[in-house]
């Protein structure tokens, strides 16, 4: 009995107890060779989250997007303000204007004439929504659209409103909104790239656009847009040298892989990976765009649906057609931009013109989508970055008037992909100027967008500089009304 | 002999290779790759853990034996099992921290694996500090028990389903209604009946005489009248009282019971609205229709399908650079197969796809050339729905094979010849819902025969433009230069091949009649503008376009400019007027030279040269920036020492604002007999009384000045 006391005691001396510590070290040694990537502080959570993608059943496969970008009018395109004619000049209400901040254009006016559409509005197709002169294609697909008159944005000016529309935030270096769905959901077509962009310009007063409107941001560079020029070699750099066999280029592509596989083995740089898949994109998408954009084989109906300008290359009606092939192509995402909406001055004259250039081919677009049986799943979206005045902007003439930017209330339409058609949704005040039912924050809308691609807005995320970043930063609310 | 004391000792150092191994694989969490013998370990889990439950409780309880302190052979017991169940414990935590990489996720996995890492730390810790105060050790070990109770049941809640325990008891059972079949009554009225009214209004408690725990008897009423009229919000006593303010006595449900949520009113409202029926499937409504829209996001809106998912190698593996298989959601066994690549397009790995035939719900082949491909395999995809085959160069007897897939809800074939065989065979597909025929050749008597044959179906014939005549876009003129020295060749082309490009070069608009055709390149040698216009059968003539071509003949040996250009637009001096480079009609990029304080006074000399018979002069118009044709155009000529008129002109003043535009001015010299020559361009003293700045100086743009014989 003296013993086992004895033994008892030494059965927990330090040195007793460290040794059989050292079991469990070596236990926790053992126990690590199950996990491979213990010491690579490869975080693999995120890519298997985003296996999980999409999160529910999605409504549309792919978008387009037509970016009117300079902003279009509202008040002279969809929502009507009888108001507007009726007090044309007189003051707007300081009550209306609240504290809203102006932009340092008309910043320094000492009046805000209120100033009515110069152009006529009738209610057209079963919804009855109001749409003005210049649109008449556009109303004649009134039914299959569904028109947000109730957008509402944080920017004042072109660049930080873009950028918000485009990545859910004012300043650059965010992903954009293709490249967050070509990262959640990928490419349809490995053969393309999922983010596409393609540019045109009017004839209206216009403002750039920067290829960082369809940055990666800090996503992988393979989730980047991909330009398409107005050249005969719709994307550049594509083309072999001549004299090179498909054999020869194929060999070279690999033994480029192998190589950057060995060093991706070094450094372990997921740049080094991205750089390998876009070779191996390039070289796909050697066969896979001319076959894309050949219009050969088009129907002759087809150019009188889209205008006759879509066999010009860069015109917005080409790019329609483009976006078109393109989409069908399985092409996830495709952005358009069209230039020279900024109607400070001249508006009567130049919004006519844009109007021109855009109304047919983008109606046209919903048509062809739908007689080929493929707008139930795509998602277009028609829209710029902002509103215009009610007021204003310099001297009121009789056939000549401008407006300054407007964030408070603006227009847009989208169609197909699992929204309500033939709806009118949102209202604002009679002056235009504040709305009162049903307001739509960008937030909303891209909360929305990625709703009906499938993607839960809160859960696609992506873990960079020690935070987790997504399209709708920390707001945005899914508009249920406008789904279908 | 093995004694009891090495036992112990073993088990206790065991107990620590359990604790390593356990920190670990919690840490690892979701990065753990196992080995397939592993899983087989982790399996085990729930053989293993019915030991330590055992082991554990019954050392508990010899916590409790009173004056167990004196007897430390049964207390040796006690430790010995109570040991024995940590060491199980540690196990059996291991086998499940393993077992829960397979696929179990969710809150209740979360709860029964910390459940069993708090188990299985409370019972080391109990171990090694049990000969502290017996009162402290036996309040732990009632919490050790409830532990060790609380995690075996969310354990068994994982492997028999959530409330396996308790289901016996209880009896409401929530169940996903897809909304195909979703009544109006029996699923989004009732329930609402259910919640608010039926307490008081059912047998054995039938208040005001209405009885709603039964159709019959809500189509009988209650005493006060009828319990609904479809459409009628006045007659209906269940409008009328969820109506009345809260306050009135016959308001309902009565003030003190739960009330109805604006939801649910609305819904009361507009089942009644919509006609009040008993029996009508929700998906009967119009989507636009008000109730629709409440109450369909209550119903699983993706269909569900009872078959099995296909395997997800076998998935992989048909996933290729010209062939996308996707499920139509997450977890849907559904798959929906579409082929991308034209010239990439095997027509044989079609077939690759019978390991799928049952799961496939959604098939696109647009546009692939099928041409002569054998469509037979597509009956054997038993759950096809939607089949898209646009422009996919179909025959007859591959259409009559389409129009036998009778499970088909969705087609569309717009881009193939659908003939007169064609269109019989499509008459028998009762069973579709959408059908999309553009371009497919068929005259407006054959849609109406298939519209007919077809009154269900949502039939597309798309757009085909004819009777549309819309105005053709103008012809692209090409020249590489504007201004040339020897001869220019200038092409004129336009985007549709068919289209006739007629044009002039004397400055009038061409007409569809009388103007040149253009076949061939146009050569020039002079000054002039090439005006063409398009025409084409069905399409409007196109707006007339134009380009000028200026001749250079002549370039002068020495110039200068008398006054320096505005500081602002002096481009590159007054060699930019003699570059030969037309600039763009814009102000900006410093192409033109800009005057306004001062004009322009250019002096030229030809020395021995030929003289100049002809100057003509580039100018920019731009009212809406005050540019604007000079006041004035004057050229002098030296002869003898004395300054002679030789030229002038006063351009016309546009009487608006017009786009930004390049002219060309052209003078005419009375005669060569000069020595120099001086151009004197003035700029418009006072801006017209139309401008918003009228009576302000006007400017002058100059970009070239241009010599001939």
């Amino acid at each position: 009995m003296e013993k086992e006391i004895l033994e008892e005691g030494l059965n927990h001396n330090r040195r007793k107890f460290l040794s059989r510590l050292s079991l469990g070290v070596g236990s926790l040694a053992l126990g690590s060779l199950l996990v491979p990537d213990l010491f690579s502080g490869k975080a693999e959570a995120e890519e298997a989250m985003m296996k999980a993608l999409p999160h529910f059943a999605p409504k549309a496969k792919r978008v387009i997007y037509l970016f009117q970008n300079g902003a279009p009018s509202q008040l002279e395109s969809f929502d009507y303000k009888p108001l507007l004619n009726k007090r044309m000049g007189e003051e707007l209400p300081e009550s209306i204007r609240g504290t809203q901040r102006l932009t340092g254009m008309t910043a320094g006016q000492s009046s805000f004439p209120l100033v009515g559409s110069h152009y006529k509005f009738d209610q057209y197709g079963e919804s009855r929504a109001w749409i003005s002169e210049v649109f008449p294609h556009t109303a004649g697909i009134v039914d299959d659209i569904c028109i947000v008159k109730s957008m509402h944005t944080d920017a004042i000016n072109h660049d930080p409103a873009l950028t918000f529309f485009q990545t859910g935030a004012q300043v650059g270096n965010r992903p954009s909104m293709g490249s967050w769905l070509s990262y959640g959901l990928g490419s349809e077509n490995s053969n393309l790239p999922a983010f596409s962009v393609l540019l045109s310009r009017g004839r209206g007063n216009g403002q750039g656009v920067y290829s960082k409107l369809w940055s990666n941001g800090f996503l992988d560079a393979t989730h980047q847009g991909v330009q398409f020029s107005n050249s005969e070699d719709p994307v550049l750099y594509l083309k072999d040298p001549e004299s090179m066999s498909r054999a020869e280029r194929r060999k070279m592509i690999d033994q480029i892989a192998e190589m950057n596989n060995l060093s991706m083995q070094q450094f372990n740089d997921p740049e080094i990976s991205a750089k390998v898949k876009q070779y191996e994109m390039a070289y796909r998408m050697q066969t896979a765009v001319p076959e894309m954009t050949d219009i050969s084989k088009e129907p002759e109906s087809i150019i009188k649906l889209y205008g006759p300008d879509c066999l010009v290359p860069g015109t917005y009606a080409a790019n329609c057609l483009l976006a078109r092939k393109l989409s069908e192509s399985g092409v996830r995402f495709v952005q358009l931009y069209h230039q020279g909406w900024d109607q400070h001055g001249n508006l009567p004259n130049e919004m006519r013109l844009q109007a021109e250039d855009v109304d047919q081919a983008s109606a046209a677009l919903i048509t062809d989508l739908k007689q080929r049986g493929l707008l139930d799943e795509t998602l277009v979206i028609w829209g710029g970055e902002f509103g215009r005045t009610n007021y204003c902007q310099g001297k009121i003439l009789v056939d000549n008037y401008g407006r300054d930017h407007h964030p408070r209330a603006f227009s847009i339409w989208m169609a197909g992909g699992g929204v309500k058609s033939g709806m009118v949704y949102g209202e604002t005040d009679e002056f235009g100027y504040n709305i009162t039912e049903n307001p739509v924050h960008v937030h909303d809308f891209q909360a929305t967008v990625l709703h009906l691609m499938g993607i839960d807005h809160e859960r696609m995320t992506y873990k960079h500089l020690g935070r987790r970043y997504r399209l709708t930063d920390v707001s945005g609310k899914v508009v249920k009304d406008l789904i279908a | 002999m093995l004694k009891i004391s090495s036992i112990r000792s073993i088990l206790e150092s065991t107990l620590f290779v359990w604790i390593g191994l356990t920190l670990i694989i919690t840490l690892a969490g979701n990065s753990l790759v196992l080995p397939d013998w592993l899983q087989v370990v982790g399996r085990s889990h729930p053989i293993l853990l019915h030991f330590p439950i055992v082991l554990l409780l019954m050392g508990l309880l010899f916590f409790w034996i009173p004056g167990i302190d004196k007897k430390p052979e049964i207390r040796e017991i006690g430790e010995i099992s109570f040991l024995a169940g940590c060491n199980f414990a540690g196990i059996t935590v291991l086998a499940g921290l393993i077992l829960a990489q397979e696929e179990y996720t969710g809150e209740i996995l979360t709860w029964h694996k910390w459940g069993g890492l708090v188990v299985f730390g409370g019972c080391v810790l109990l171990y090694f500090f049990r000969s502290i105060k017996a009162n402290f050790i036996r309040l732990s070990s009632v919490a050790l028990a409830i532990a060790i109770i609380a995690t075996g049941h969310w354990g068994a809640g994982l492997t028999h389903g959530e409330d396996f325990l308790l289901a016996p008891i209880q009896s409401n059972e929530i169940e996903v209604i897809p909304l195909a079949e979703a009544e109006i009554f029996g699923d989004v009225v009732q329930p609402i009946l259910q919640a608010k009214c039926i307490s008081c209004h059912k047998e054995g408690k039938i208040k005001g005489e209405l009885r709603m725990d039964q159709i019959k008897g809500l189509q009988k009423g209650g005493k006060s009248g009828p319990f609904v009229l479809a459409g009628d919000f006045e007659k209906s006593m269940l409008i009328q009282r969820i109506n009345l303010p809260e306050d009135d006595k016959k308001h309902m449900p009565p003030k003190n019971k739960t009330q109805l949520t604006e939801e649910e009113f609305l819904i009361l409202s507009e089942w009644v609205a919509s006609g009040a029926s008993f029996e009508q499937k929700l998906v009967t409504l119009p989507t636009k229709n008000e109730l629709y829209q409440l109450a369909s996001v209550k119903f699983e809106g993706n269909k569900i399908y009872s078959f099995d998912a296909a395997d997800k190698d076998d998935i992989q593996e048909l996933n290729t650079s010209y062939r996308s298989v996707q499920a139509l959601f997450p977890e849907s066994p559904a798959l929906d197969v579409s082929y991308f690549g034209i010239s990439a397009f095997p027509p044989k790995s079609l077939s690759d796809l019978n390991i799928v035939s049952d799961q496939i719900v959604r098939f696109s082949l647009n546009k692939m050339p099928l041409d002569g491909v054998d469509l037979k395999f597509l009956k054997d995809f038993k759950h096809l729905e939607e089949l898209q085959l646009n422009f996919t160069d179909l025959d007859a007897e591959q259409l009559k094979v389409v129009s036998e897939l009778n499970t088909l809800e969705t087609l569309a074939i717009s881009g193939n010849i659908v003939d007169q065989s064609s269109i019989q065979n499509l008459a028998k597909m009762k069973s579709l819902k959408k059908l999309y025929l553009w371009e497919t050749e068929m005259s407006s008597q054959d849609q109406e025969t298939i519209k007919k044959a077809l009154p269900e179906t949502e039939i597309d014939f798309g757009f085909d433009g004819k009777g549309i005549i819309y105005d053709l876009n103008s012809p692209i003129i090409s020249q590489s230069e504007t201004i040339y020295q020897d001869s220019l060749e200038i092409k004129l082309s336009h985007p549709i091949k068919t289209a006739e490009i007629r044009y002039t070069l004397d400055g009038t608009e061409p007409d569809s009649i009388s103007s040149t055709i253009y076949t061939k390149p146009i050569f020039v040698t002079n000054t002039g503008k090439v005006i063409a216009k398009a025409f084409a059968k069905d399409w409007k003539g196109s707006k007339p376009t134009e380009s000028v071509y200026i001749h250079s003949g002549i370039k002068p040996s020495e110039f200068s400019l008398v006054y320096e250009p505005n500081s602002k637009y002096k481009a590159s001096g007054p060699a930019t007027l003699f570059d030969l480079q037309k600039a763009d009609a814009s102000n900006k990029g410093q192409k033109w030279l800009g005057f306004q304080d001062e004009p322009m006074v250019l002096e030229v000399d030809f020395k021995d040269l030929t003289k100049a018979k002809e100057i003509s002069l580039s100018l920019l118009y731009n009212e809406g920036a005050h540019i604007f044709p000079p006041s004035k155009v004057s050229v002098q000529g030296l002869e003898n020492g004395k300054w002679k008129p030789l030229a002038s002109n006063s351009p016309a003043v546009s009487p608006k604002a017009a786009a930004a535009r390049s002219e060309l001015l052209t003078l005419e010299l009375e005669n060569t007999n000069y020595d120099k020559l001086k151009i004197t361009l003035t700029p418009l003293p006072h801006l017209p009384k139309w401008h918003s700045n009228a009576g302000s100086k006007g400017w002058v743009f100059i970009d070239e000045v241009i010599f001939n014989q």
